[in-house]
């Protein structure tokens, strides 16, 4: 039995934890750093501790506290989301020794997925075909990468760089000749040390033209451990994904029962429970290469759960108190989407902006959900991640999902922050999207000078009517900003960035 | 009722025609419809509603799936940008200052790498010259719109 939850998370996903307890008539206890006082998921919860502190470091990422927040309040659960403590095994352990439910896998479990060189080896032994490359082991940093650039020889050009601890893109290179390599190494390294607190480093070939195929698995304590099929998440940028369907549009039935099949022996392997996610890289020629397992909640997990009619956080709270997971046969119906919306500047590098959310409307209708932590007025600052939200659309067939994506992502309105909207809008026509042929390089080769908006002579003179209206009609719906607002129209200070991805 | 604004190409003047429920320009006509929203009928026969609001000078437009900035310039305000220098496009950490006083740079050299959410970003020379000053070193916090170092062209 689980009576109280505490969150050890924040912004969306901590609503939508949050949001589940609520509905299973489990308590909640919400924790929140000091910058984020007012934050949405701060009222969504039953009570709410202030941590002390000021970083990440100090606040979101402080274990000792956050177990004293839940003795404080007597919550019995921890879920922790994504990001954050989700796949620190220390943590979980220290959860388990607090006498304390902790809604995950294992501590073992973690860290034989969460160090991506362990998860490789693993996987092997386990039978699972995994990515050609290198790991090496050397206690020296210097050496480790001196090694590594003697390996990348044999592994061969293009290759990536990634993080043993890695994840969503950080720490990763990719590295296209050898003459880069002890550059992008260093960078990688320094960037998996300030992110990861962990500066080991491997190498693997850059599978070009390959699909992101990744399966959702449940496992509980009675020994069932099923896959809830396959997402496409090829549409990536900064190695970030931004579009992710269910189910594949070009997985046959015979390839998901291989792929699930190889996912649900990836998670025997690890004696794994709760949900979690297998990923793979699915070449041209149709082989399936294991990529890495992520123990935890999966940001794109709705389109999922809107596909096979699950409740995937439910189930993990089910799972965590012992009890069978509920779901039966695998039973797809239909297609959904997810495009993710963030708070950057698609035609400048995608780089991260701020600002207040001066008008925040989501769209509605049939077939809409929208999964975010925000809310009009709040104000998108740099200190945490810029997603604003996720809008996923469920339709009963993939084009009809495309249709009512495109529909939806016209009809969302944000104001005074810059957004991806009209990049993703304008995605769901591009050639690949639309006849499912995306790859993970989809984006770079379909806009290879970036991303700029297709003009539109006439809404453009419309909207500068509709701003001199506003100035004489005095429309000011004038929005507080801490930071200054930034100005798409002006030749931008940002055009001068480069991110240092690919 | 004249208004000037910031286009791409440089200042914009828009002259409103009154009319009877509101006004007009180049064909398009617009009313206000009392919600913070504007009724606009386009020259080409269609009709949208558009949200807008003013953050800061900046007026955001939301018309049938596109948003627009326009800033807005005080009649006799100029609008030069801190010519010849760098600034910072966040708030963040200077990790690494790739580059020293005096030195001749080109466009696209590498010159200081930020750290902000977490990412590192690196700030790129937009044109050739000399770096005149630099006004901050590795470690140091910098706020969004610092100018981070200058060069003379």
């Amino acid at each position: 039995m689980i009576n109280k939850v505490l969150v050890a998370n924040r912004g969306e996903i901590a609503c939508r934890i949050l949001r589940a307890c609520r509905e299973a008539g489990i308590q909640t206890v919400a924790i929140c750093a000091p910058n984020d006082l007012g934050s949405l998921f701060t009222e969504m919860a039953d009570e709410l501790v202030m941590l002390d502190g000021e970083t990440i470091a100090e606040t979101y990422l402080d274990q000792e506290q956050i177990i004293k927040a839940a003795h404080s309040t007597g919550a019995d659960a921890i879920h922790p989301g994504f990001g954050f403590l989700s796949e620190r095994a220390s943590f979980a352990r220290l959860v388990k020794d607090s006498e304390l439910i902790w809604i995950g896998p294992s501590p073992e479990a973690i860290e034989q997925m969460g160090d991506k060189m362990t998860a490789r080896q693993t996987m092997r032994d386990a039978g699972v075909p995994v990515i050609p490359g290198e790991e090496v082991e050397s206690e020296d940093e210097d050496e480790a990468i001196q090694l590594l650039l003697e390996a990348s020889t044999r592994v061969g050009y293009p290759l990536l760089l990634k993080a043993s601890s890695g994840g969503g893109g950080k720490g990763m290179r990719a590295v296209y000749e050898a003459a880069n390599f002890l550059q992008s190494a260093e960078g990688a390294r320094r960037e998996a040390v300030a992110a990861f607190g962990d500066g080991r480093i491997y190498i693997e070939r850059l599978l070009h033209g390959s699909k992101h195929i990744e399966i959702q698995i449940l496992a509980d304590q009675h020994g069932r451990t099923i896959h809830l099929g396959e997402r496409e998440c090829s549409v990536q940028r900064r190695h970030q994904k931004v579009f992710e369907e269910a189910p594949g549009p070009t997985i046959t039935p015979k390839l998901r029962e291989a792929m699930g099949r190889a996912a649900v022996q990836a998670a025997q392997a690890v004696h794994y429970e709760g949900a979690g996610t297998v990923e793979f890289l699915l070449s041209p020629s149709g082989e399936f290469f294991f990529l890495e397992m992520n123990t935890r909640i999966q940001v794109e997990h709705p389109v999922t759960e809107l596909v096979t009619g699950t409740d995937i956080v439910r189930e993990q709270i089910r799972i965590a108190a012992g009890s069978p997971m509920s779901c039966g046969d695998l039973n797809l119906r239909g297609h959904a989407i997810e495009v993710r919306l963030y708070a950057e500047d698609a035609a400048n590098n995608f780089l991260p902006s701020i600002g207040p959310l001066a008008v925040f409307r989501p769209p509605e209708g049939p077939g809409i959900r929208l999964d975010t932590g925000v809310r009009e007025g709040d104000e998108v600052t740099p200190n945490y991640d810029p997603m604003l939200a996720k809008l996923i659309v469920w339709a009963p067939s993939r084009s009809e999902a495309l249709q009512r994506m495109r529909r939806a992502l016209d009809d969302f309105v944000i104001l005074g922050t810059t957004t991806n909207v009209r990049f993703l809008r304008e995605l769901c026509d591009a050639q690949p999207i639309v006849d499912g042929s995306t790859t993970t390089t989809t984006i770079d080769e379909h806009w290879p000078n970036g991303w700029a908006p297709q003009s539109s002579p006439i809404l453009e003179d419309a909207s500068l009517l509709a701003a001199a209206a506003g100035e004489t009609m005095g429309l000011h719906r004038t929005a507080k900003s801490n930071y200054s607002g930034e100005i798409s129209g002006l030749p931008s200070p940002f055009s001068t960035l480069n991110r240092r991805y690919p | 009722m004249q208004h000037q604004f910031l286009s791409p190409d440089g200042p914009i003047e828009v002259t409103l025609v009154k009319s009877e429920k509101g006004f007009t320009l180049a064909g398009h006509s617009v009313e206000e419809i009392g919600d913070g929203r504007l009724l606009i009928h386009l020259s080409d026969g269609r009709t949208s509603y558009a949200h807008v609001a003013k953050v800061g000078d900046t007026w955001w437009v939301h018309i049938s799936g596109q948003t627009y900035c326009w800033e807005r310039l005080e009649p006799g305000a100029s609008s030069s940008q801190n010519e010849g220098g760098l600034v910072a496009p966040m708030p963040g950490k200077v990790l690494e200052v790739l580059v020293a006083e005096g030195a001749k740079i080109e466009a696209g050299t590498p010159l200081m790498v930020l750290e902000a959410m977490k990412m590192e970003h690196r700030i790129v020379a937009a044109k050739d010259g000399i770096v005149s000053v630099i006004h901050f070193q590795a470690g140091d916090q910098v706020t969004q719109g610092a100018v981070l170092l200058e060069i003379d062209e």
